[in-house]
């Protein structure tokens, strides 16, 4: 019953753009259909091909009513069945992988859009919270991550010096990715040390990104005709937590837990020790360690441990959602990351892993998680 | 600087060209707290705080539901305005404080009043610091400060004279944004703003002339090539009288609203037709009628350049 979905969905390609800070001389439509492009270049597969699109993108942030409708052009969605979910892209990806694996659709776009760089981020996240009780006393994205980090610090024994390891390593890794709009490690002082929602400084919080993903799934029928080698979507979970920040757990996110386990459970029972590679979303370094516990893959508390070796690449090789984070497409950016390397595609860095962790987040202060597993055919 | 008569176009300069679109957005809302947020937030303006009962937990600010089971609150309680810090944070908008009331279950955000950074620790006593005009909001209890004194008592029946729920909140929303026009819609600003002409591209495979312009026709998903100047001439293809008044019109109703389609384009352009009574516009304004521009003497850089569409004779 839970393996309904085992290997009968496949990520056949994905792209994105360039995830920079200000895409200042591009429209949404513009990056769009650059992504879509990509994503279908090199396959064997068209437009024509695609039974339906499924994006994610949020109104606030790109400061028009059911945005998408606009956008259907670049989406390449004309005369199609096109959804969209007002959530990261990563649950896009669950909602066409239940279509695929019904059998409603063969082939089916995923597209996640973002332009933070056009209204005030800050708004957006606030504009999330429910405006009786939480908005009125200037809650928002940064305070609640200093809240969440003050509390997790406490509880294990860590300071703010030792979150630096996990910032630096996704700017390292960040710089090696031709995706990201990163040269060099930042070398700013006040980026560093200064406070920035106590005890958390600049360098802990994510940094918002313009950018657009685009994800080619298939059935199995497709997929062995087009790809010699298809990523397969192996197990999906999602779930959300309270939303009053207040009355979640401090240090932990159990929601998180709940949305591995289901994904876990779905691959047929594997677990964290089964994931050769990670990639995860976070709004801050205590967002990232406190995932990375979550579903598995360190002990509760010890996750600044998988970053003692800054060279490891098991956990966000691409850099992760740190040093770009294009919000409602982070998640999807994530997968595109982790099937790049996987299938072995040209531009990332060779590795043997086979199977693969996926995580994106949604909402306030983390309050909503996805997990995805893929593995790919030795 | 250009001359107020200017009647020729000037070149665009570096500081000219059409990069964003400053826009607003702004939604009033007239929220609705229920009945036991609206109690909580009512009885604050009387140095009151008031809390749910959900099994053992007690919730301040008072809920109607639980927060883990859905379940409907057992009842309301008042609990003491005075709690424990159990964490805070600091931006550069002020201190935010996790306070936990006494005898209650789920600390609350709000916060932190007149402290010392330094001597700050969490387990710190805070009492609430109320506003002195309260207007039925949350910002009615002001904060919370360090306590002044150890009074304090374990949650207790709501007083007799509890006040009704607030029943409306008024709330505005305000977001700011700059929108880039990139390079396609850059292209046809600038062209209107300084050459009063409209800029389409073609479609490599359906041929078609779209404007506005795009990298991708939306019908083929195949890439466009090729600008095509156009003439703001066309040709009407639907007309609508609009007798109601909304917000953001630019002409007083009634008017014609028209779906036109300017030569050599395959697009509809939607604008207005001006300068026609709109009781002869109903035969005049009809699909077929040929229709040119009006520019204004304003160069924006937009639309609304155009004036409106005259009916040709
Ligand atoms: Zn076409």
């Amino acid at each position: 019953m839970t393996e309904t979905l085992l290997r009968h969905t496949a990520v056949l390609n994905s792209a994105h753009t360039l995830l920079t800070p200000s895409w200042s001389d591009r429209q949404h439509i513009d990056l769009i259909s650059e992504a879509v492009t990509r994503a279908l270049k090199g396959t064997s597969l068209g437009i024509n091909d695609i039974d339906f699109v499924i994006d994610s993108g949020s109104d606030f942030l790109d400061g028009r009513s059911i945005s998408n409708c606009g956008f259907l052009g670049a989406m390449g969605a004309h005369h199609k069945e096109e959804s969209r979910v007002e959530e990261d892209g990563l649950w896009s990806l669950m909602y066409g992988a239940n279509k695929i694996a019904s059998g409603a659709a063969s082939v089916g776009l995923i597209i996640a859009y973002s332009k933070p760089s056009e209204s005030d981020v800050d708004a957006f996240w606030t504009s999330l919270l429910e405006p009786f009780i939480q908005r009125p006393v200037g809650l928002d994205q940064r305070s609640a991550a200093g809240l969440y980090a003050q509390r997790y610090l406490a509880a294990a024994g860590l300071g703010a010096d030792d979150l630096r390891s996990v910032s630096e390593h996704a700017w390292a890794a960040a710089a090696r990715n031709a995706g990201v709009d990163v040269s060099e490690l930042p070398t700013d002082d006040a980026f560093w040390n200064d406070d920035f929602a106590t005890p958390l400084r600049r360098s802990d919080l994510s940094r918002p990104v313009d950018g657009a993903v685009a994800i080619l799934i298939s059935n199995a029928e497709v997929a062995a005709s087009a790809t010699s080698r298809p990523i397969w979507i192996t197990g999906m979970g999602s779930a959300i937590d309270q939303h009053f920040l207040a009355a979640r757990e401090p240090d932990t996110f159990p929601a998180c837990e709940v949305a591995a386990k289901s994904a876990y459970r779905m691959a047929g029972g594997i677990g964290p020790a089964d994931i050769d590679l990670a990639e995860v979303s976070a709004t801050s370094t205590v967002g990232e360690l406190m995932v990375l516990e979550a579903v598995g893959l360190a002990e509760k508390h010890h996750g600044i441990d998988l970053y003692r070796d800054p060279d490891q690449s098991r956990i966000n090789p691409s850099g992760g959602a740190l040093p770009a984070d294009p919000i409602m497409a982070t998640g999807l950016v994530r997968l595109h990351e982790a099937a790049s390397r996987l299938g072995g595609r040209p531009g990332v860095e060779a590795t043997d892993a086979r199977t693969a962790l996926v995580h994106g987040a949604g909402g306030f202060g983390m309050q909503n998680h996805c997990v995805i597993t893929l593995e790919v055919n030795s | 600087m250009k001359g107020e008569t200017m009647t020729t176009t000037d070149a665009p300069t570096a500081s000219d060209e059409m990069e964003s679109l400053a826009a607003q957005l702004r939604m009033p809302y007239t929220l609705t707290p229920g009945w036991a947020t609206g109690i909580f937030l009512a009885e604050l303006g009387r140095h009151r705080l008031i809390g749910s009962r959900h099994g053992d937990t007690i919730s301040v600010p008072a809920q109607d539901f639980s927060g883990t089971s859905g379940e409907p609150t057992e009842g309301l309680v008042e609990v003491a305005p005075v709690g424990a810090l159990q964490g805070f944070t600091t931006t550069a908008d002020g201190t935010l404080g996790l306070v936990l009331i006494d005898g209650t279950d789920i600390p609350m955000i709000h916060r932190l009043l007149d402290f010392d950074s330094e001597t700050l620790q969490i387990g710190a006593r805070v009492e609430a610091v109320w506003s002195d005009k309260p207007v039925g909001s949350m910002l009615d209890l002001a904060g919370f400060a360090l306590a002044s004194s150890s009074e304090s008592f374990s949650p207790r029946a709501v007083p007799g004279d509890l006040l009704p729920p607030v029943l409306q909140v008024d709330y505005s929303m305000t977001l700011d944004y700059q929108h880039a026009y990139g390079p396609y819609y850059g292209t046809l600003f600038n062209a209107v703003k300084y050459d009063r002409r409209l800029r389409g591209v073609t479609c490599t495979k359906c041929a078609r002339v779209l404007l506005p312009p795009r990298a991708m026709c939306d019908v083929c998903f195949a890439p466009t090539s090729q600008w095509v100047d156009i003439d703001a001439v066309g040709t009407v293809q639907a007309s609508s009288i609009v007798h109601i008044e909304f917000i953001g019109q630019r002409m007083k109703p009634p008017y014609v609203y028209s779906e036109i389609v300017l030569d050599g384009t395959s697009t509809r352009l939607i604008h207005m037709i001006g300068d026609v009574d709109a009781e002869d516009a109903k035969t005049a304004a009809t699909p077929g009628a040929r229709v040119r521009a009006v520019w204004s003497d304003r160069r924006t850089g937009s639309l609304t350049d155009i004036d409106y569409f005259k009916l040709i004779p």
